[in-house]
């Protein structure tokens, strides 16, 4: 009888489910065709980008291991770093600023805060570098330009997660705190901070990752020697594609992917979003 | 004399384009129950929040023993509030719920334990202390936030319709649990709902808020009995209302010219527009035209078994409506829709009620 019921259903809602599996499978062959094909290039014997690769080697990895790219490597990880840690300092008290209170201004400050979110990150490269020479801190371009632009462009993601997380922190929490005896700044630390945890490190590792993978603002912010992989993969392409290119561009891809994990493992992602909106 | 625990002095709040509280005189006792009773939007949670020191008052003072606290931030106040949605710390375990006020009181640790667990002991929530607020019913989580309100001593307990999210049964169940605890601890309580019964059975006093104000404060029976005003009247029970104007010191005479007798309060002159009002089940309902008191003409529209009681509903001559409440005490209904019947009542079963001023 159930069995029955079962396939009836099944059939009756075959059709679209076949449409979502056509539209799952094709979203899957233009995100994941790529990455898989360049891993494979990668691994080529010989110097064409030919794939299926001729051959088997790790020749293009050790390549790309060799200073010439993981310096840049380690530029990027560490730009990433602080770029996401800045930005999430800055956030937490602009995300309170903007979503807990009116005042007048405000809406510029949004503007200020978000804006960066919507504008060309190119115009905000050449903006920036047009900044840094004009009022004489030409000597700053390089890395702490690039720490400048990848914080502008990289804390909104940080103030929207923080505020989403505000957002949902239940009603009332703080206030009855305060009866409890705790003081603004106790409040802060033992109740707002905790709940408001996933949303900062979601905030740090959106920003980390925005950071990471930019190139249109770090192209005219760069000077030699302090150079972002993304950069320098840019210029490497003016040599057309080689398998070297591959490797490098998978390990840049496994990078972020390899954070995320170890966040999600250790304070979760899954639960930024706070789930208790039931009090019926 | 003794200071009372809790004292308001002319409290106001207003914001941009309201008035949520205009004026508020209140003084509570020493281990006094005392419940603000409201329709919604009437100032109490307001008045709880003012007392509690969420916001500050526009005008007016607050004492908590005698020592004025409108400067003090709420966390300097010593006062236990239970939130209508509780707000429990959901990333903390019942027992941390609880340990909070203790902590930010940096107390040793020894007596925090002995203290957590003897508060839900008293809220017979004991062996549940490690669960999570997620991992509680809606009564054991009304029984966290009670136990964390408690822990502390306060001066003052606040109960912010902490009953209103739970089933009826709960409800029922709960309003005697709390009213037993605050009972059994002395601990004085000011209590906000909307629930005429939850008043009635919990309060020593009750104040009847209006539009931002305090209708009538008194006890139960008193405001039950003697309601001072038509809101307050209709707000607790049910009411039969008549209008009309006064003739004498025992007499109102209705607009259609029908004369009710009923005891006119002194402070009401002759002339004055006014509502003799008389409770259901303070009413009978008669074959005949009775001989004195409260006597209307119509007919039966509709009879309602509640199973104890019977209500008899009435369209009386000149258009008013009229509601009969008898108990089921087991003789013969005599009534039947589209019966002639008077309403009746004894004269001092009337009460005269100034029309809104």
């Amino acid at each position: 009888m159930r069995s029955t019921i079962l396939s009836a259903r099944w059939r009756a809602n075959s059709g679209p489910w076949a449409l979502l599996c056509s539209v799952v499978a094709f979203v899957y062959l233009f995100s994941l065709g790529p990455i898989l094909i360049t891993a494979a290039v990668s691994f080529n014997e010989t110097n064409r980008s030919s794939f299926p690769p001729h051959g088997f080697s790790f020749r293009w990895w050790e390549r790309a291991l060799a200073p010439e790219w993981i310096n840049p490597l380690l530029f990027s990880l560490k730009l990433g770093s602080l770029t996401a840690l800045f930005s999430t300092l800055l956030a937490l008290p602009l995300a309170f600023a903007l979503f807990r209170y009116r005042f007048r201004g405000r809406d510029a400050l949004v503007a200020l805060t978000l804006g960066p979110l919507m504008l060309p990150t190119l115009v905000t490269g050449v903006g920036l570098l047009q900044l840094f020479q004009y009022v004489g801190l030409r000597e700053y371009i390089g890395f702490t330009a690039l720490l400048v632009g990848h914080v502008v462009i990289c804390m909104p993601f940080a103030v929207r997660t923080v505020g989403v997380s505000l957002h949902t922190l239940p009603p009332n929490v703080e206030l009855a705190a305060g009866s409890l005896g705790a003081t603004r700044w106790r409040t802060l630390r033992y109740i707002v901070f905790p709940l408001i945890k996933s949303g900062v490190v979601a905030g740090a590792v959106f920003a980390f990752i925005h950071s990471f993978t930019d190139v249109n603002l770090s192209i005219f912010l760069a000077r030699p020697g302090e150079i972002p992989i993304t950069v320098k993969i840019l210029g490497f392409l003016e040599f057309g594609f080689a398998p070297t290119l591959a490797a490098v561009s998978v390990i840049t891809l496994l990078l972020p992917l390899i954070l995320v994990a170890i966040v999600e493992r250790v304070s979760g992602l899954g639960d930024f979003i706070y789930g208790d909106r039931d009090r019926a | 004399m003794l200071e009372p625990a809790l004292r308001l002095v002319g409290i106001e709040k207003h914001y941009a384009a309201t008035v949520a509280v205009a004026g508020i005189d209140l003084e509570v006792n020493e281990g006094e129950f005392v419940t603000l009773l409201g329709p919604s939007g009437c100032g109490k949670t307001t008045t709880l929040g003012l007392i509690a020191g969420f916001f500050p008052p526009t005008a007016g003072a607050i004492y908590l023993e005698g020592e004025p606290v409108g400067d003090l931030p709420s966390f300097r106040r010593d006062i236990g509030v239970v939130f209508q949605d509780y707000a429990l710390f959901p990333h903390l375990s019942a027992a941390d719920n609880v340990a909070f006020g203790l902590r930010m009181r940096n107390l040793p640790q020894a007596e925090i334990a002995r203290r957590v667990a003897d508060a839900l002991e008293l809220v017979h929530l004991a062996g549940l202390g490690e669960r999570r607020p997620l991992q509680l019913s809606g009564g054991q989580r009304q029984r966290v936030a009670l136990a964390r309100a408690l822990v502390i001593n306060p001066t003052v307990l606040l109960l912010d319709e902490p009953l209103s999210n739970l089933d009826q049964k709960l409800r029922d169940e709960m309003r005697i649990e709390i009213a037993g605890l605050q009972r059994r601890l002395g601990i004085t309580t000011v209590f906000v709902t909307h629930d005429q019964g939850e008043a009635l059975v919990m309060s020593d006093r009750i104040a009847v808020m209006n539009a931002g104000r305090i209708e009538q404060i008194g006890e139960p029976a008193e405001i039950y009995e003697h309601p001072a005003t038509r809101f307050v009247a209709e707000f607790i029970g049910r009411m039969n209302f008549f209008s009309g104007q006064v003739t004498t010191a025992r007499e109102v005479r209705t607009a259609r010219g029908l004369v009710i007798a009923a005891p006119v309060p002194l402070g009401i002159a002759s002339g004055a527009e006014v509502h003799v009002a008389v409770r259901p089940e303070r009413s009978r309902l008669c074959r005949d035209k009775p001989d004195a008191g409260l006597a209307l003409k119509g007919t039966v529209r509709q009879v309602l078994y509640l199973g104890s009681t019977r209500e008899f509903h009435l369209d009386l001559e000149g258009g008013e409506r009229g509601l009969v409440e008898m108990p089921n005490d087991g003789s013969a209904v005599t009534f039947d829709a589209g019966a002639g019947v008077w309403l009746a009542a004894s004269f001092d079963h009337c009460l005269v009620l100034p029309a809104r001023s």
